[in-house]
């Protein structure tokens, strides 16, 4: 259970903050406009991925999908760098 | 709808019933006293201008405050580097001015201590002397900093927003008649009455606290959520100038050049801004050739709480600069900004505002009250987590409505020239709230929730009284004098002491009934909890 609500809160924070940045830097509009559309809507995947680790019973898949997604998102991101 | 998939929905419910209630418990507490508090402060100017009675200003126009103030900085701090006006409005009255003075040349010197904000009448410039109080800032800066030091308490805050969002959208789930229990409220049924009622105040509401909870995120988002700044930018600034407009950074030259008057640069950002009024005037280097003076919208007349602004040159008052105009993301989360502070309301859609902020409370109350009345067996004594979720129960929905009746009292019965009196009003409702939540600890439960409730209803039962006594403005003047704010809070202290009261009362009567048993084998979402419950 402590493992699955560090991995809840902690990597679904990390995972939510990661993949919004993401798809802030990669998307095609205004980087203003992106940079707030991701951080208005940031809570609400956040709150998706809390919700989703409590109730998948597989805890490995849980770990992996959640943690997977917030090193996968901060890699691209940093292969990527800032944009200005 | 084929089985597997009614199965696969049924343990959907299950996983987010179990969620519902940890959160809500563990957020609970915290999120009870962000909601009471977080409820008062849409009356944060009007509760500091009722901890404050001798105070009876006369509202003037932005303009006129604003002209008083310049005249005032200018015999005061002539030679400062940044003059911030806080202007007037109808419901705060005086104006606020705060000075930064120019840092000491000489790098081996002492910085200047800072100034304190000062607050002016905006009719005469003059400063105004009232007793010293945090009034309705005090309420408003707790229900999202907790009174914890920075940045912790809003990081617990968010924390607690976050648990509420999550809890909501995972109670819609659970929840399968949501319409059909909005008009469901059966009393004196024991968990079935906490049920009822846990779901009425949060159905009837529903939007409204979905939205609060979000709205409350994005009040702090560039602390919460800054990532997506970093991914863009190398500097957060070219965001900020990006979104907010560049603020004026020119050095001063040193030359001495007399301010521009102020009225006409108001009467023209208004102008601009459709008959919008500004809030916040900050001059910076007043009285130099490089000053500037820049106008901030304020937010009551619009839905989007993040205002324009517009840069004058402080000598001759061309305009230098303006915020852009907001895109569709940055309108979004400003209307989203405007929408959990209210200020655009008026009184009616305000008192609204303040009733949903009660059901908003009465949700995590009940839902609190509910997790402990179920988790109670007839017969077994209740295991250790009960008790402890019971008296901090006691502690949050008993005791903090005492506290907040204790700093209204200390308002008007300690000394107004007390030093730090202020400070004294703050601790007192914390010495009161936690030290009634302690003596609670050692009476019996049913007992605790008595004496509790009914010291809460007797202190805010009091405040109309200890008003009359101790100032010139209790009801029967108030009312003959068409004071409303004076006679308005009286009648809403009777009421919250009335319904406290009636709450007290309640806890007597539930002890002399006989414990019920359900005479139907419980349907829906509850045989669902117990279920879970039963894990």
């Amino acid at each position: 259970m402590a493992a699955r609500a560090f991995t809840a809160i902690v990597g679904g924070y990390a995972a939510a903050a990661a993949f919004v940045s993401l798809l802030a830097r990669i998307a095609p509009i205004d980087r203003a406009e992106a940079t707030i559309w991701a951080m208005t809507l940031s809570f609400l995947v956040y709150a998706g991925l809390l919700l989703w680790a409590f109730h998948e019973t597989r805890l490995a898949r849980v770990t992996g999908v959640i943690w997977g997604l917030a090193f996968g998102s901060a890699g691209c991101l940093w292969l990527l760098g800032p944009a200005l | 709808m084929s089985k597997a998939a009614s199965n696969a929905a049924t343990g959907v419910r299950q996983s987010m019933a179990w969620i519902h209630g940890w959160l809500g418990l563990l957020a609970g507490w915290i999120l009870f006293a962000m909601f009471l508090t977080g409820t008062a402060s849409y009356f944060r100017p009007e509760i500091t201008r009722w901890m404050q009675p001798e105070m009876d200003l006369r509202p003037v126009t932005a303009a006129t405050a604003a002209d008083t103030a310049v005249a005032h900085l200018q015999k005061v701090a002539p030679t400062a580097e940044q003059w911030f006006i806080y202007l007037p409005d109808a419901r705060t009255t005086a104006t606020r001015i705060f000075i930064r003075e120019r840092p000491n040349p000489d790098p081996n010197a002492k910085p200047a201590p800072r100034r304190d904000e000062l607050r002016l009448d905006p009719a005469t410039g003059e400063e105004v002397t009232a007793r010293d109080t945090r009034g309705g800032e005090h309420f408003y800066r707790f229900h999202f900093q907790l009174q914890i030091p920075h940045p912790w308490g809003r990081w617990l805050a968010g924390l607690c927003a976050m648990a509420m969002l999550t809890a909501i959208i995972s109670g819609v789930i659970t929840h399968k008649r949501i319409f059909v229990d909005f008009f469901t409220l059966r009393w004196s049924k024991g968990q079935r009455s906490w049920l009822d009622a846990h779901n009425a105040s949060a159905v009837i509401a529903l939007p409204f606290h979905a939205m609060i909870a979000y709205t409350g995120l994005i009040t702090l988002v560039a602390m919460y959520m800054p990532w997506p700044i970093q991914a863009n930018y190398k500097d957060p600034a070219t965001f900020e100038k990006a979104v907010f407009g560049a603020e004026p950074d020119a050095e001063a030259s040193g030359r001495l050049a007399a301010l521009t008057p102020v009225a006409p640069l108001i009467a023209r950002a208004s102008q601009e801004w459709g008959g919008g009024a500004p809030a916040t005037m900050v001059v910076r280097y007043p009285n130099d050739a490089a000053a500037t003076v820049t106008l901030f919208q304020n937010s009551r007349d619009r839905l989007n709480a993040r205002g324009g602004s517009i840069v004058f040159s402080g000598v001759d008052g061309r305009r230098l600069s303006t915020s852009p105009p907001p895109g569709p993301a940055a309108e979004t989360s400003g209307v989203m900004l405007g929408l959990h502070m209210g200020s655009f309301a008026g009184p009616v859609l305000r008192w609204t505002y303040f009733l949903l902020g009660l059901a908003g409370t009465a949700m995590v109350g009940t839902g609190l009250m509910l997790w402990t009345v179920k988790r109670k067996r007839p017969g077994a004594a209740p295991f250790f987590g009960i008790r402890l979720a019971e008296r901090l129960n006691v502690g949050a929905i008993a005791c903090l409505p005492a506290g907040m009746a204790a700093f209204l009292l200390a308002n008007r019965l300690l000394p107004a020239t007390l030093p730090a009196r202020g400070d004294i009003e703050v601790s007192i409702m914390f010495w009161v709230w936690f030290g009634l939540a302690a003596l609670a600890c050692v009476r019996p439960i049913r007992r605790a929730w008595t004496e509790t409730l009914a010291i809460a209803a007797a202190a805010f039962l009091a405040l109309p009284l200890v008003n009359a006594l101790t100032t010139d403005r209790g009801f029967v003047r108030s009312f003959a004098n068409g004071d409303w704010l004076f006679a308005a809070f009286d009648l809403a202290m009777l009421a919250t002491g009335a319904l406290l009261g009636f709450a007290a009362w309640r806890t007597t009567q539930k002890s002399s009934r006989p414990a019920r048993k359900p005479r139907t084998a419980p349907r829906g979402a509850s045989a669902l909890r117990e279920a879970v419950d039963a894990h």
